[in-house]
């Protein structure tokens, strides 16, 4: 769902720029995922296998969250870089309360979303009460939160976590991995969320234009706050995502290979920087081209070396072609008034 | 005495030198090998690098951009020039050049893409680096290059007394940034774009012109960071750069530098960069736990950000 002025149809109904012009950044996105994964289960036929699907799902569950925790805050215009260190901190608590502390997995669940919802409280009121650009104060928090929780937990992963963590990584409903349906109800509330509610779209209209939001009533810094609130109770539901597939805690997983993964769904899926503009199923398209490209590299045999020059080379690429399409849309609009 | 504290506080970079004395002073006092020769020779040559590192994101800040990719940059020259030197038997002094002019044409990339495609210069340099990891990484599948000439390694582990030899590059380079910013017209225009696009603009200025030029000088000057890495570690480490975003992003923010652009302090920078290594220094003197590192650097750039706020606002009162 993207929130954009529909757009005109092209009088070249079948030429490369109408398509280009009339076709969503998630169908573009679509037809690239289909493209790979033809060419993908051609060149290699274990990439459909059950096994490689299993393990791909698993994977791009976690990716999924992880994009969504960023682009909840994209959408106020903002940016969290601070999504990898509240994901170490939350892996740490989780594995802290279960292993040491002993609580039941629904508590202990219930306890991590809150401190997760913590820590992006206090980004968001930073960020609100100092009128400090987001960047700034979420490099420094991501520095702060990973550094005490290095402090307090010096690194040593929780090994012995209840069996049923593990075992919750593991099922699956036929097919379907059970960390994916978690993802996709997610994704699912925070459509409802964006499309269907007076906080969603307060979101995306101080995205869109802060003074306009404020002049039209809307309670601009307690948006934002909600909205960093929000990253942090998805980068902690991330975590326990992680921490699930893994069965351990472990702080060397998460954090700052986070970074990259974070904005790369989002941006790829056609959700602005700038702002006012988010979209779910292309953030969840998003991640499905992320993990495709690094199952597709290991299928391949390529090696994970090169992983991020892919990743890299996608991003600018995406980018890039959006440009041109808002290019394409603008010289047509102009060329019909 | 009211007089005298706002002429103090306009001084940017004032707080920060006096931090810095203090600190010196109760390092001495607590741990008497602080100021042996050796552990100056440590502390100094821990700062050679950062200061590198904090002048190539200090350039992009100054043209109201940002730069993600210098770690990635600084990592893929050290593989370069430790490639170079290797695996193909180039002198030093050519490998040096040809690893130079790499980051000045990778930073020339990164500024060509922001300007061509006018996306925010942080995603663009978010894939840039990436792309730039990746490379490293697939060239190098993550194994170091150690057999470099003994005249690069003696050079990065000489010194004289406690003053190591590294120093001579980040010291040459401050001077020349503070001729660069203060007198030259390329200096002044990256600033004047910096401090306010538009008006840079209808006075006749490029503000891309000015913007691929600081990605080049960043990239540049993140690519002498690199090299350096690579003298002071005897070995080209891909994982050089891997843990510079912050630190590159800090030094400046606590130096002074704005965040929109135009305003940027070498000294604050310098000092800066003096104490986040005296905090490490002293984390080791100590035998305090290293991660108190991290957990400062992040208190550290909030405090900074907080009272440069607060001194805007003073000075804005007067």
């Amino acid at each position: 769902m993207t929130v954009q002025e529909p757009i005109a149809a092209p009088s070249s109904k079948w030429s490369l720029s109408g398509l280009l012009l009339r076709g969503s950044t998630q169908f573009g996105l679509l037809v690239i995922l289909v493209v790979m994964w033809v060419v993908l289960s051609s060149i290699a036929p274990g990439f459909l296998s059950r096994f490689n699907l299993n393990s791909l799902g698993r994977s791009v569950a976690i990716d999924i969250v992880i994009g969504f925790a960023q682009m909840v805050v994209l959408a106020t215009g903002g940016m969290n870089l601070a999504v990898g260190a509240i994901g170490i901190c939350s892996v740490m608590a989780f594995g802290y309360l279960l292993q040491v502390l002993g609580l039941p997995i629904p508590v202990a669940i219930a306890a991590t979303l809150l401190m997760g919802a913590a820590m992006g409280w206090l980004n968001g009121i930073a960020i609100v009460r100092t009128g400090v650009n987001s960047f700034v104060v979420t490099l420094a928090s991501a520095s702060l939160f990973s550094g005490a929780m290095l402090i307090l937990t010096r690194a040593v992963p929780y090994n012995a976590l209840p069996p049923a963590i593990g075992e919750f990584g593991k099922a699956a409903v036929g097919p379907v991995p059970a960390l994916l349906i978690v993802a996709v109800a997610i994704g699912i509330a925070l459509y409802v969320l964006f499309r269907h509610t007076v906080l969603g779209r307060e979101l995306l209209a101080v995205g869109a234009s802060e003074r306009a939001a404020q002049m039209s009533g809307v309670p601009v810094g307690r948006t934002i706050t909600i909205a960093h609130v929000l990253s942090g109770m998805l980068a902690a539901a991330a975590a326990m995502m992680l921490t699930a597939r893994l069965a351990a805690a472990m702080p060397s997983v998460a954090g700052d290979d986070w970074l990259l993964p974070s904005f790369l769904a989002p941006v790829i899926g056609g959700t602005a920087l700038a702002g006012g503009a988010v979209s779910v199923i292309g953030t969840v398209l998003g991640a499905l081209l992320v993990s495709t490209i690094r199952s597709g590299l290991l299928i391949l045999q390529v090696g994970n070396f090169w992983l991020p020059l892919f990743l890299g080379a996608f991003l600018l690429a995406a980018i890039l072609l959006e440009r041109y399409r808002a290019l394409l849309v603008q010289r047509h609009r102009t060329r019909n008034a | 005495m009211n007089e005298l504290f706002s002429r103090v506080i306009r001084v940017q970079w004032s707080g920060l030198l006096a931090v810095c004395i203090l600190a010196v002073l109760a390092l001495t006092i607590v741990s008497p090998n602080f100021l042996s020769e050796y552990n100056a020779f440590v502390f100094l040559r821990s700062l050679c690098v950062s200061l590198l590192v904090a002048y190539s994101q200090m350039v992009m800040l100054g043209v109201g951009q940002m730069n993600l990719s210098i770690g990635a940059l600084g990592g893929l020259v050290a593989v370069i020039v430790g490639g170079l030197m290797d695996a193909w038997g180039v002198p030093t002094l050519p490998a040096i050049a040809i690893a130079l002019a790499a980051g000045g044409v990778a930073g020339l990339v990164n500024g060509w893409l922001t300007v061509r495609t006018g996306i925010n210069g942080f995603i663009v340099t978010l894939a840039t680096g990436s792309a730039f990891a990746g490379i490293n990484l697939g060239i190098t599948k993550a194994i170091p290059f150690y057999n470099l000439p003994a005249d690069f390694v003696a050079f990065g582990n000489g010194r004289l007394g406690p003053i190591p030899n590294l120093l001579i590059v980040p010291l040459i380079v401050s001077v020349l940034l503070v001729v660069f910013f203060s007198r030259t017209v390329t200096g002044r225009h990256m600033l004047a774009v910096g401090g306010n696009s538009h008006a840079a603009e209808l006075s006749g200025l490029s503000p891309n012109k000015a913007i691929i030029e600081a990605h080049a000088l960043s990239g540049l000057l993140a690519a002498a960071a690199g090299i350096l890495a690579v003298a002071q570690l005897g070995s080209a480490q891909p994982s050089i750069g891997a843990d510079w975003l912050i630190i590159s992003f800090a030094a400046p923010i606590i130096g002074g530098a704005s965040l929109a652009g135009g305003s940027i302090s070498i000294t604050g920078t310098l000092l800066a960069v003096v104490l986040i290594g005296l905090i490490q220094n002293a984390m080791v003197l100590l035998q305090v736990d290293p991660y108190w590192v991290t957990f400062l650097l992040g208190a550290l750039i909030l405090a900074a950000v907080w009272l440069n706020r607060y001194r805007a606002v003073r000075v804005g009162e007067d």
